[in-house]
This record gives C-alpha cells, sequence and structure tokens, in this order.
C-alpha cells in the first residue's frame, strides 16, 4: 500500500462502513457505530468514520482525525488477524439475551 | 435476539433500468428482516470451480416494503459482480446475500434535525432509500437534496425524484449536470462547491444532519465544505464508493 501514490491511495479510500460485513464477521455483532478511541491523537467517534482501505490484501482502518492507523484486519482461511495497537478502547454491545 | 448475519439465496423478482448505466434489481427474501435507511447488503458470487467474490450494494428501497430490498446497481465495466448483473441476471435467477449491514450511515424518520442530502452519481442510492422512508413515514421535517450527475440522462430516479418533490413541501431537490445540459437547464452546471452547498444548505440552518455518498473526492471536498460552512464533523455521515470509474468496486 505505501508503494501507492498518495493520491491514488486517497481516491481508493472508503468509510468503514464498507467493510461492515467483515467487522460484524469478525467481533460477532454490528460494529460501525461503535465508539472508538484513536490512540495517536485521541479523537473519539463510531467505528463507521474511520477511513477504510481496501485494495491491499488486508483491511487498514485509519482515523478520520489525524489518519494514523487504528486497526488492521487481516484474514485468513481459519482466523481474523487483527492488530488494533492504534485503539485506546472499544465499547462493545453486550449480546441481547 | 441477537440479529445473524447469514447467507440467504435471494430471488430476482424485477429487473428496472434506470439509466443507461444503472439498473435496480428487485430482490425477494426468505429471511427477510427490516433495514435502516442507509444499510447495505453484500453480494457474494460464486464460480462453477469454486472463486468467490464479494461486493457491498446500498439498499435503494424503504424499509416500510416487506420481504423484498431493491439493489441499484451501476454497471462498473472493469468489475467482477456489476457485469454479471447487468448482463447475465434476469427474474427468477438466484443470488446469494447477507444484510442488511451496517449502523452508522443510517438515517431515521423520526430524527427530528433538518436533513441534508448531498449525493454524487449512484451515491443517491442509500440517500433514496431515506427519501423513500421519509415520504412512507411521511415525515415532514424539512430535507433538501443536492444530486451531482454527469448528464442528464445520467440521473437516477430522476422522475420520482420530481414526484417526491412535488408532492412535499418541505422537500427540495437540487440537480448539478457537471458534464452536458440540455438547452433549458435550470439547475447547476458545475461540480458541487461550497458556494452551492451554501445555497442548498442555508435554509436548513446549523443543526442539519448531513449525508453525503458518491465518489470518494467528491465526498471529502463536499465534507470539508460543510465544515467551513458551520457544521460540525459529527453532524455529517460520509460513505464514499472509492474513484469515480469505480464504484463498490465493481
Amino acid at each position: 500500500m505505501e508503494d501507492l501514490q498518495p493520491d491514488l491511495s486517497r481516491t481508493l479510500r472508503l468509510d468503514a462502513n464498507a467493510v461492515a460485513g467483515l467487522l460484524r464477521e469478525a467481533f460477532g455483532t454490528e460494529m460501525t457505530a461503535t465508539p472508538i478511541e484513536c490512540a495517536h491523537c485521541g479523537n473519539r467517534a463510531e467505528v463507521g468514520t474511520l477511513l477504510a482501505y481496501c485494495h491491499g490484501p488486508g483491511v487498514v482502518l485509519r482515523c478520520s482525525g489525524c489518519e494514523q492507523i487504528v486497526v488492521r484486519i487481516v484474514q485468513t482461511p481459519e482466523f481474523y488477524d487483527l492488530d488494533a495497537r492504534g485503539a485506546v478502547a472499544l465499547r462493545l454491545n453486550r449480546l441481547e439475551h | 435476539m441477537k440479529p445473524s448475519l447469514d447467507w440467504q439465496i435471494a430471488t430476482v423478482r424485477a429487473v428496472r433500468s434506470e439509466t443507461p448505466k444503472v439498473k435496480t434489481f428487485t430482490l425477494s427474501l426468505p429471511a427477510w428482516t427490516p433495514h435502516r435507511a442507509g444499510q447495505h447488503y453484500d453480494v457474494r458470487l460464486t464460480a462453477p470451480d469454486g472463486y468467490q467474490t464479494q461486493r457491498s450494494y446500498s439498499i435503494a428501497s424503504e424499509p416500510e416494503r416487506t420481504g423484498e430490498i431493491d439493489l441499484t446497481i451501476e454497471r462498473i465495466e472493469t468489475g467482477e459482480v456489476s457485469p454479471y448483473f447487468h448482463d447475465v441476471i434476469v427474474p427468477g435467477d438466484q443470488v446469494e446475500v447477507r444484510g442488511p449491514i451496517g449502523g452508522y450511515f443510517v438515517w431515521q424518520a423520526s430524527r427530528p434535525e433538518p436533513l441534508l442530502l448531498v449525493a454524487g452519481g449512484s451515491g443517491v442510492v442509500p440517500l433514496m432509500s431515506m427519501l423513500r422512508h421519509r415520504a412512507a413515514a411521511r415525515a415532514t421535517g424539512p430535507a433538501r437534496l443536492l444530486y451531482s450527475s454527469r448528464t442528464l440522462e445520467d440521473i437516477i430516479y430522476y422522475g420520482e425524484l420530481s414526484a417526491l418533490q412535488d408532492g412535499q413541501a418541505s422537500l427540495g431537490v437540487y440537480h448539478t449536470l457537471t458534464r452536458a445540459q440540455p438547452a433549458a437547464w435550470k439547475g447547476y452546471t458545475r461540480r458541487i462547491d461550497q458556494p452551492m452547498l451554501a445555497e442548498v444548505v442555508r435554509p436548513l440552518g446549523r443543526s442539519a444532519q448531513a449525508y453525503v455518498c458518491g465518489p470518494t473526492l467528491l465526498v471529502e471536498s463536499a465534507a470539508d465544505a460543510l465544515v467551513r460552512l458551520g457544521l460540525n464533523r459529527a453532524q455529517i455521515r460520509t460513505e464514499r464508493f472509492g474513484p469515480t470509474n469505480l464504484a463498490q468496486g465493481g
């Protein structure tokens, strides 16, 4: 992804809403309205506000405030590999009974 | 009950041409659940050799319609999924879908704020679901749609948008045609910019809730302009479709 020209990368980016299906698979619940806090700039907003870069082998979600990486997700046949070191806090809905 | 997100087999009930490059597909769903306007469905195609590919398409219909949904799909020449829909699928065919998906880019008619909708090209689709929902719920709060298309024939839902506007004093629909305009065209004739947004948003006031959907660069420039016009980022929800010629990845 770093090899792409910045302008092209900017043109290709989407909102995290575009990967709502993947997030729901990985977390088991709807995620785009969930509050998440960026570890880099402290911006706190819904997951749906994150910028989604989906044209590489995984999905990279960046903060819409500082554009630093918040979450990376790679799917393999067996696992979702999640790197969330860019997120300070994430509030997950409890499953309804 | 926890909402499930299982794949289900939908049956295509109808196919309607909207513009030369855009068609609407009505899908009957065996496990239909009510959506919220602005949500999407994932569509998965499987080739005979097992190769699978998947795209997300916004729901065009209102949640008040039960048992079926409309997906309005633009044909992307280099895409894998949209040409299949346009060239191959006929009523009676079956496709694999899951949804509704997404809890962020959604609007409900019970929201009290004035509604501002900004669309480029097929970005109008989830906003049309909102307008159809608004009409079905008989919401009367002020709402405005600013919609950018290349030419008159590229405007999706043109007749229905005109009818909605004629039937509702609280709704304003504003078109801009960026590439070519018919002789008697009275709408805007340039890309969406800050002065245009200022004219459209002013009567709604600063409490407006904005939904902006379309090609990424259009969405970002419109959202930035709305912030300069005094809206907070939290009042602006965006859905980027990617590059103009690769909307929704095809």
